[in-house]
């Protein structure tokens, strides 16, 4: 049996189309940022002499933990690409979560209150983590 | 907009849809789990005790590993069989590969926070 697809040509533009192509280059841009983040880490570590497993825990948690890397352009591209990535996954996310809401609340006002409240939780949780993690 | 599904939770969790719908609904928690992480997460980076305490939980991690590794690693299952469709033809092979690939991942993450929390 040969496999069911639908050409991207004839799909149309809908809210489902432009949802499902958001998601998957989401999940791409993560796939890149965490591959990234690997090797910009080891090539740091290798000429700063800063643990890997440390220049990491300090990139996503900047209040924790000391900065291991010295140089300023560094510490700014590795926040930079912290805050890429936490703002890309909390897009994905989003709309992960409105997916499954929207199967188990049915009425139109449950679903349009669940947007609401799911989409302002995340774009505060966003400026939250974009500026702790700025001014860490 | 409402749907008119009436399906039943008993009738749904014991709908017997083999290992696409397992992976399918392992998503769906997967997926949850790690929006319980992210919330936990910047709790954490605005500096509540209590959820820099739960990072640093072994259970709560374990938690996050076991059905947040399966979300990433169904995820790129789900993107390699969107970029080349062709694929699914063998989709039931490449669930097996999927769990083979998950276990070695959860193996190594769980055996590495089992031996940093219990000593080793």
């Amino acid at each position: 049996m040969a496999p069911r697809t639908l050409p991207i040509k004839k799909r149309g533009f809908s809210f489902e189309v432009f949802m499902w192509a958001f998601t998957r280059f989401t999940v791409f841009a993560m796939y890149g940022l965490i591959l990234a983040g690997i090797f910009g880490a080891l090539i740091v570590s290798s000429k700063t002499g800063a643990g890997f497993g440390d220049i990491l825990y300090w990139a996503f948690f900047p209040t924790l933990a000391e900065n291991p890397l010295g140089q300023i352009g560094m510490t700014v591209l590795a926040k930079l690409m912290v805050i890429a990535f936490v703002l890309i996954a909390c897009g994905h996310g989003v709309h992960g979560v409105l997916e499954i809401w929207d199967d188990y609340v049915t009425s139109e006002s449950g679903r349009r209150w669940a947007r609401n409240i799911v989409i302002t939780y995340a774009v505060a949780a966003s400026i939250i983590a974009v500026y702790v993690i700025l001014t860490a | 907009m409402g749907s008119n599904r009436n399906i039943s939770l008993p009738a749904g969790i014991t709908y017997k849809g083999g290992p696409a719908f397992l992976t399918y609904m392992l998503h769906r928690v997967g997926g949850a789990t790690l929006f319980i992480f992210f919330t936990v997460y910047v709790l954490s980076l605005l500096g509540l005790g209590s959820m820099r305490a739960l990072m640093n939980n072994w259970l709560f991690l374990t938690f996050i590993l076991i059905f947040g590794l399966f979300h990433v690693i169904n995820g790129l299952r789900i993107s390699i069989l969107d970029l080349w469709p062709k694929l699914m033809l063998h989709y039931r092979g490449i669930i097996q590969v999927e769990w083979i690939v998950y276990a070695a991942a959860a193996g190594c993450a769980l055996f590495l926070l089992f031996t940093r929390t219990f000593g080793g």
